[in-house]
């Protein structure tokens, strides 16, 4: 049996028919077509599929679809402002923090889960803010420090809010 | 064909779990839904949502103490002052849970209804004295969480029984509460062997209150009273740290599996009790309170 | 010199950033098409067993289901890349759990796992062998009773569950051993360990007419190509490989595989059908995993410390097939005198076939492990005749003139001036530690690969570039670097170069991301194409400003005379209006002079080409109550001869050490009979941010130029090689107790501190 799902993904309104069971990474990935969030595990284990559900870090891939109806859903995708890039992005590039970038999109999001809250975060606050996404590629010593240097600057703030 | 709900309110969704059977309450799914994609077990076939349900993530601070509703998230609990303050053990745990993705959709009632041995929030609940409401239609009635708890996965709450709100009273002045988890990294961990302490001492440096749990020790999370009761009326040197340890040893059923052999979770389980007990002295010396930093001071390398 | 400022050694952005961090770069999972059918494996589920029968009826009359094949649809082809052992599904035997039984494609993901769970298989269990030991003993079952019949690369020698067996000998061990006034035998273990790049495995197939094309993870499109083409008996020419993004490898995207299956599918439905791993495939099936090793190891020592002699014995568990484990047994085979002069050596190594997931080139295949097993039994002779562990290595560690285990004469080495700049910046021996605090340390070389390798460049008429290549992204950047390497050539920035890449119809032929190989072998060939694109420029300048061309150069995107920089012509005028096109395929510089005598079996690492040396110091906390083990900080030092980008050098090295403390103290399946205990990222554990440490990192020169680009030598894989033996180094130091097995998991550390009969020491003695 299909449910419908209304949800506010990026600031947009989407809708879909979708069964119980559909989580939210499918649901994204497959009826909403944001390709950003990955599927990397099974369980909760890596966060290449993190997404903001309310500001919070979600596990997109363990989370219900149908639990998100009417709320508001935030991807890699709706992070950069439409004129360049968000700060976390920014330092990411210029750090060196991107290897194969598989990772990337669910590293983003939990950084920006951090510093819309707690921008005046230190090392060990991105560290354990980290702690759900596995990068296998950089050591995470270089996205650390991409990190703090974003919340050094003043214009992070969340784009995705009207 | 699986069916889903997800009521307005506490009745309705007592109301769903006695007329259809079958359903099962989802929270935040960190447990169960994780579990199905894992191929643990799949998803049961009718799902009753609760995150419509205000009055079940409502907390209410009161005299007596506090009473956190079933949707009570970990990131609340590891974020409260007044939680890490008065029971530290119980922030200690939350804190320590998954990831912040884990610990900002995972509930206390998911938790304690899932029943892993392996559970954080058991032992600490156990320590503080926490009791649960099971509501269903027509009634409430309350447990222990040691009533609650009955094995792997498994609780004394009948199908059609929701978890509504955990309530911890407020704890004796002067007491003070740890809880210590041994694991492999500092992060995304499931416990090798967890316990909590409670304590309170008299102004001779005297345990005059004691209270021992340990997790991931035996099929369920347990108090030790063998342990407790060896506490009280001594002061807590290394002699008293080592016979309850002694006494944790052999209360402990601790299994062998990817994680660790039965061997090493049994000579854990002597060396958390002493870190727990000693962190929750020194806490009731200073008053009670979790250390500032948000993140758990029992991790990896630091558990000393 | 071709512009006032190089831009090698500088800061630079890679080109494939900003649609990483955006969200917008696909992968293979993200790729759609129009009629897509989904593919799930059928497994074996079993060690080792005889197919008895196959039953495909009930699976194939499931709603949406359009294919169910197995090898009885498949070309009964035995493939390999050392020796043609294996077919692409199971053929009469299954020989381990995740074994490919059958595959099914259907309209949803669902609906193809429903009708693979659908087949029937009924199975003879047959004994399972499940070690090394069990494997060797003569009364082991056969596990390839056909062995004798499969073909092989030239020079594989094998025997009955040995796959490739072969030796390393020098002077003359016994009289090495006669010299020696102490020795010391000591055995180290090792789990199987996986390469778990985050991206799981996905493969996209669609025909059109005779020709398939391949959308997939591989790190090696242009012999994934031919393994299909060989697996289908078809052409290489109606076979495209294309790698969208790839979401890392590490050696666990080598060789080739899931690629051949899908397109069978693919060919059976007339349809794209679309393969993609859960994380417990990935584990399970990947088949491609680090091998389990035992490392046997004798030396002789004087009491002033120099060595004699070394007896070593490796047993590498390769599983149930042989794939490209061939590659990790001669490596291993290489580090077992390290870099250490070595008089007299016999080394013998053996892969190993058992009933467990087949191993491959997991990131410095043999390497880890052997240098783990070597520097503990380094620090352990140090120990034995006195001397601090860099007193010891110092006396022994090779230098320019040297000749190497298969008598390679180094022309210069680092290693020295590796382990002292070191211990400087980790500053041993640890004056200011905290308590349960120690360092260990390391030493070790590695080479670069010298294969051949080809590119594309053309100029584009606005004065940007592209550059086409067969070289294959793993993520590490080295295909992205390429692009300094032309802008060095032609006075330009790199930022000015879009890169086609991963597509076997558009590059020439490369062996892919495999042995830390692309800058050191594509990277030649670009810069041959520039070359030949710069001559044409020059030219045409040249009559454009009347001079000769030898009085031109090329700086900031113009062509302009020396001396007088008003007098330029910018690259677009040029590229507008003329074809400027080259094509290089760098010459391999050769392997170094050596001498095989005495040696048997495929030494396909006789010598190592252009080695580089590393030094590793880990710094240590032990817990001793609990046995849990952190890692507060590691050094690491490498000399890649001249490093080209600094920032993906280093990244390399970060990542590298992460990943290797990861194999030093978390990292190892378990298994219980033929099955693995933990394939899923909770039991498996990876290194978190939170317990990564401090990575400092240092590069050192070469003076020697040893043909790699500009100098450059292979930077890959040499950082996951060090930093398991400096961190076990460091427990020892920091416990007095040994762990010999890895990971040196908490509970490892406390039993060989708690129980040290249970993991008993094997001491050392006068011989």
């Amino acid at each position: 049996m299909r449910y419908p799902l209304n949800v506010t993904v990026n600031g947009l309104r989407a809708s879909a028919d979708v069964e119980p069971h559909r989580s939210l990474l499918s649901v994204l990935r497959e009826e909403i077509g944001l390709t950003g969030p990955k599927e990397g595990c099974d369980d909760s284990e890596c966060g290449a599929c993190m997404v903001l559900l309310d500001g919070e870090p979600v596990n997109a891939c363990s989370y219900l679809a149908l639990q998100t109806d009417g709320r508001a859903v935030t991807t890699v995708e709706g992070v950069a402002p439409a004129d360049g890039l968000h700060p976390i992005q920014r330092e990411l590039l210029a750090a060196g923090g991107v290897q194969c970038g598989f990772c990337t999109p669910g590293i983003v999001m939990s950084a920006k889960a951090l510093l819309d809250r707690n921008p005046d975060c230190d090392e060990d606050d991105v560290r354990h803010a980290l702690a759900g996404n596995l990068c296998r590629c950089t050591g995470y010593q270089k996205i650390i420090a991409a990190v703090l240097r974003a919340a050094r600057q003043p214009e992070h703030g969340p784009a995705d809010r009207p | 064909m699986s069916r889903y709900f997800a009521p307005g309110n506490a009745a309705e969704a007592a109301e769903l779990l006695r007329t259809t059977p079958g359903a099962r309450v989802v929270a935040g799914g960190t447990d169960l839904v994780v579990a199905a994609r894992g191929g643990k077990h799949p998803l049961p076939e009718v799902l009753v949502a609760l995150h419509r349900v205000p009055e079940l993530a409502r907390v209410r601070e009161t005299e007596a103490g506090i009473i956190l509703g079933a949707l009570t998230t970990h990131t609340w609990v590891e974020r409260s002052g007044l939680v890490r303050s008065r029971w530290s053990a119980l922030a200690d745990a939350a804190a320590m849970i998954g990831s912040p993705a884990t610990r900002s959709t995972g509930t206390i009632g998911g938790n304690l209804m899932n029943a892993s041995p392996a559970m954080d929030l058991g032992s600490p609940l156990l320590v503080l004295d926490a009791t649960v409401e099971l509501r269903r239609t027509g009634g409430t009635r309350a447990l222990t969480v040691a009533e609650l708890l009955a094995g792997p996965g498994r609780t004394t709450a009948a199908p059609d029984e929701l978890l509504s709100s955990v309530r911890i009273p407020a704890p004796v002045p002067g007491t003070g509460s740890a809880y210590i988890r041994l694991e492999h990294r500092r992060a995304m961990e499931i416990a090798i062997v967890g316990a909590a302490a409670a304590l309170r001492f008299d102004s001779r440096g005297e345990i005059v209150a004691a209270r021992l749990a340990l997790t991931a020790a035996a099929p369920v999370c347990l108090r030790v009273p063998a342990a407790e009761a060896g506490l009280l009326g001594r002061r807590l040197d290394a002699e008293a740290l080592a016979a309850a340890g002694r006494a944790a040893v052999a209360a402990v059923r601790p299994i062998s599996d990817v994680r660790a052999s039965a061997d090493y979770r049994r000579a854990m389980t002597a060396v958390v009790v002493a870190r727990a007990l000693t962190l929750a002295a020194r806490r009731a010396a200073a008053g009670s309170s979790v250390p500032g930093p948000d993140h758990p001071p029992t991790a990896t390398g630091s558990v000393q | 010199m071709t512009g006032t400022t190089s831009v090698l050694g500088q800061r630079f952005v890679r080109r494939d950033g900003p649609e990483k961090v955006t969200g917008e770069a696909r992968y293979t999972a993200d790729l759609a098409f129009t009629g897509l059918l989904h593919a799930k494996f059928v497994y074996a589920g079993r060690a080792h067993a005889r197919i008895v029968a196959i039953d495909t009826t009930e699976a194939a009359r499931m709603p949406g289901v359009h294919a169910v094949l197995t090898q009885a649809d498949a070309p009964l082809v035995r493939y390999g890349m050392f020796v043609k052992d294996r077919t692409l599904f199971a053929h009469e035997v299954v020989r381990f759990e995740a074994e490919i039984v059958a595959a099914v494609a259907a309209d949803t993901p669902e609906r193809a796992a429903a009708a693979a769970a659908a087949v029937r298989v009924e199975y003879e269990d047959l004994p399972a062998v499940l070690d090394v030991d069990a494997a060797l003993s003569p009364a082991a079952p056969v596990l390839h009773p056909d062995w004798l019949d499969y073909r092989t690369q030239d020079g594989v020698l094998r025997a009955p569950n040995d796959c490739g067996h072969m030796t390393s000998v020098k002077g003359d061990v016994d009289a090495g051993f006669a010299e020696a006034e102490l020795q010391l035998t000591e055995t180290y273990c090792s789990d199987m360990a996986h390469a778990v790049p985050i991206e799981p495995h996905a493969v996209v197939a669609q025909w059109q007419g005779e020709k398939v094309t391949i959308w997939t993870t591989s790190q090696v499109p242009f012999p994934a190509r031919a393994g299909v083409a060989e697996t289908l008996q078809i052409p290489q020419s109606n076979v495209r490989i294309v790698v969208p993004h790839l979401g890392g490898g590490f050696g666990g995207k080598c060789d080739f595989h899931f690629e051949a299956h899908v397109a069978l599918l693919a060919r059976a439905t007339r349809r794209p059908v679309r393969l993609v791993f859960s994380r417990r495939e990935e584990f399970l099936a990947t088949d491609k995993v680090r091998h389990a090793a035992r490392i046997e190891l004798t030396t002789g020592v004087k009491r002033d410390g120099t060595i004699t002699a070394r007896r070593a014995r490796l047993l590498l568990d390769s599983g149930a097939y042989c794939g490209d484990a061939l590659f990790a047994t001669e490596i291993g085979l290489m580090m077992v005198a390290g870099p250490y002069r070595v008089p007299n050596l016999y080394a013998e190594v053996h892969t190993v076939y058992t009933n467990r997931t087949p191993a491959g080139s997991v990131r410095a295949p043999g390497g880890p492990q052997t240098c783990w097993a070597v520097e503990q039994h380094t620090d352990e002779l140090a120990r034995l005749v006195g001397l601090d562990p860099l007193e010891f290595r110092r006396r022994n560690l090779v230098r320019a003139g040297d000749t190497g285990q298969t008598g390679q004469r180094f022309v210069s080495s680092s290693a020295q001036r590796c382990l002292d700049r070191a211990a400087e910046l980790a500053g041993w021996p640890g004056t200011d530690l905290a308590e349960g605090e120690a360092l260990g340390v390391a030493v070790g070389w590695w080479f670069s690969l010298s294969v051949p390798s080809g590119a594309y460049l053309k100029l584009n008429p606005d004065g940007t570039g592209t550059i086409i290549t067969g070289a294959q992204e793993n993520g590490s950047g080295s295909v992205m670097g390429l692009a300094l390497l032309a802008a060095e050539e032609l006075g330009m920035r790199p930022e000015a170069f879009s890169i086609l890449y991963q597509d076997t119809d558009a590059g020439p032929f490369d062996i892919g991301s495999a042995g830390s190989q692309t800058t050191f072998n594509n990277g030649r060939a670009v810069m041959e194409a520039a070359r030949e694109v710069r001559e044409k420029l020059l030219a045409l300048a040249a009559e454009r400003l009347e001079i000769h061309q030898r009085d031109l150069e090329l700086v900031d995107g113009s062509v302009r005379v020396k001396g007088a920089p008003t007098r330029s012509i910018p690259l677009a005028e040029i590229a507008a209006g003329a074809q400027l096109i080259g094509s290089g395929s760098g010459t391999p510089p050769p392997l170094p002079e050596h001498d095989l005598t005495g040696c048997g079996g495929r030494l396909g690492y006789s010598a190592f080409a252009a080695p580089s040396f590393f030094c590793h110091i880990a710094r240590v906390r032990v817990d001793r109550e609990t046995g849990v083990v952190s890692v507060p900080e590691v050094v690491a030092v490498h000399e890649f001869g001249r490093v080209l980008n600094p920032l993906g050098a280093q990244g390399q090295v970060e990542g590298g050490v992460i990943q290797s403390v990861g194999m030093a103290l978390l990292e190892g399946s378990q298994y219980d009979g033929g099955h693995q205990l933990n394939p899923g990222l909770l039991g498996y554990k990876l290194v978190t941010a939170p317990d990564a440490p401090t990575v400092t990192v240092d590069f050192l020169d070469d003076a020697v130029d040893q043909g790699g680009p500009h100098g450059a030598k292979a930077v890959g894989e040499p950082p996951v090689v060090g930093t398991p033996a400096a961190i076990g180094n460091a427990i020892a130091a920091a416990t007095g107790t040994r762990v010999r097995a890895l990971p040196m998991n908490a509970e490892r550390v406390w039993t060989a501190l708690h129980r040290p009969s249970a993991g008993a020491v094997t001491a050392g003695g006068e011989a």
